[in-house]
């Protein structure tokens, strides 16, 4: 009887811990227990045509880690967060790769894949928005261009050409003292080469020089606003960004340039925008660098460049375009 | 006895030493929609091998079988990849980086050197086909007596 009895009372632990384990689990997870505080996100990546990001809206607060998993549903994709210095991950399909993030100021930071994972690849962006104490109202301060009132999309051709490659070596020899305000880094944001050599032509302290060595003076002022630091910078920014469609050389003529043009048909039913050519002398002396850093901010507006306000910072952009300038003055 | 001394032969004799003097080689690759261009790709052992991976679409790598050695190249960023073709032999190279639906059969071939697997295999074969022929002819000379 009492035998009898044990084997009934086994029976029914073993009944018991059959069917309530996995429910235990089950109501564990709804309840949601294990998340909380150190919960990870996991995050899918796929083509842009496909859908992008998924999630694609995240939230964090400052100071708190967010911890990511991320995966990729077709090809290989990357991962960054713009205007931040979190080093860019790789997402492959069937792996998981994990980061952590810890913002340190609140505000909306974009996320953005950093392989080529097609034509659309630059459309495949997300966005974090960062809550915190807002402490210190940080205001931020207009771009340059829109500061300056500057029309983005007008036409802007250097008015003159200079006979030879301006050459900033050249330029340090005559001697030529440069009039004190326009070695200023306002002066020279807000003036293109050819404003700067019209300027300098005209000032007395260069009339022993002949037109080709005011142009090396230019080339001079130029070479004065960027450090060998931000050019290397802006040559890593420029190979990873801007050279699949502009070219390694600058010329216009990247690869993607083509499939770029067939798309844009495709959607626009235009497809006569092609990449800028940076070494066309006449666009690129007759824009000033507040220009040239509106149109990397704002983007193309329907010509296939992306808006590149949210990722790079200020300082990137100042980069890019003294390594930009390298292809029509030395 | 002489068919296997002659499969022997054929089978282990030693290469002649590679006549050619090693030279810098510098191959660009084109890849683009799952394919490399060249896709086939010949040196002589011992040269100093420099392939640039360029992708032209999305981005590509390229995995040599053999030698163990990666790269990666996205489009405007090419790759370099050097090193001593110092292994003889026909190797496999792959994309190594998903790219797309036919990212397994995107491949190539590196050859390095002459294929001397491949031609010792081709001896043996024509030397099998050859001691077949003759007991058959030899089998069938008998049963005629």
């Amino acid at each position: 009887m009492t035998a009898k009895g044990a084997e009934r009372a086994a029976r029914l632990t073993a009944i018991v811990l059959a069917l309530g384990l996995p429910v235990a689990a089950l109501i564990a997870r709804w309840a949601g227990w294990g998340a909380g505080r150190d919960s990870v996100i996991e995050i899918h990546g796929a083509l842009a045509e496909a859908g992008g990001w998924a999630p694609a809206d995240l939230t964090a607060t400052v100071g708190e880690p967010l911890r990511l998993r991320l995966t990729s549903d077709d090809v290989m994709h990357g991962f960054a967060v713009g205007q931040s210095d979190w080093p860019a991950v790789d997402v492959a399909p069937g792996e998981v790769t994990e980061t952590t993030i810890t913002f340190n100021r609140p505000g909306k930071y974009v996320f953005y894949c950093t392989r080529w994972c097609g034509v659309n690849h630059w459309r495949m962006r997300g966005t974090i928005e960062v809550a915190g104490p807002t402490t210190s109202p940080a205001i931020e301060s207009p771009p340059l261009y829109v500061t300056l009132g500057l029309d983005l999309d007008a036409p802007h051709p250097a008015d003159v050409i200079p006979e030879r490659r301006p050459s900033a070596d050249r330029g340090a020899e005559p001697g030529a003292t440069i009039p004190v305000e326009f070695s200023t880094g306002e002066y020279f944001r807000a003036h293109s080469p050819a404003e700067v050599w019209r300027a300098l032509r005209a000032s007395p302290a260069s009339r022993e020089l002949a037109d080709a060595e005011v142009w090396d003076v230019v080339a001079f002022v130029w070479r004065s606003n960027s450090t060998p630091e931000s050019l290397v910078e802006g040559k890593r920014i420029y190979a990873a960004n801007c050279a699949a469609c502009h070219g390694e050389t600058g010329a216009g003529n990247g690869v993607m340039a083509a499939s770029l043009a067939s798309q844009l048909t495709a959607e626009f039913g235009h497809g006569a925008t092609k990449p800028a050519d940076f070494t066309d002398p006449a666009k690129m002396l007759g824009a000033s660098p507040a220009l040239l850093q509106g149109k990397i901010i704002r983007g193309g507006m329907g010509t296939g460049m992306p808006y590149w306000g949210p990722i790079l910072t200020e300082s990137q952009t100042w980069a890019v375009l003294s390594y930009l300038w390298t292809f029509v003055m030395d | 006895m002489t068919v296997a001394l002659a499969a022997t032969t054929i089978a282990f004799a030693p290469v002649p030493a590679a006549t050619v003097t090693p030279v810098e080689r510098h191959i660009r690759i084109e890849a683009k929609s799952f394919e490399y261009s060249p896709a086939v790709v010949t040196v002589n052992s011992g040269d100093r091998v420099t392939l640039e991976l360029a992708a032209t679409d999305v981005v590509h790598g390229l995995y040599l079988d053999g030698y163990d050695l990666n790269v990666t190249a996205d489009p405007g960023q090419p790759a370099r990849l050097t090193f001593i073709a110092d292994r003889p032999g026909a190797f496999r190279f792959r994309c190594s980086v998903t790219c797309g639906p036919l990212h397994p059969f995107m491949i190539g071939k590196l050859n390095v050197g002459s294929n001397w697997l491949m031609l010792r295999a081709v001896g043996l074969a024509a030397l099998g086909i050859v001691f077949v022929t003759q007991r058959c002819r030899g089998a069938g000379a008998q049963r005629n007596l």
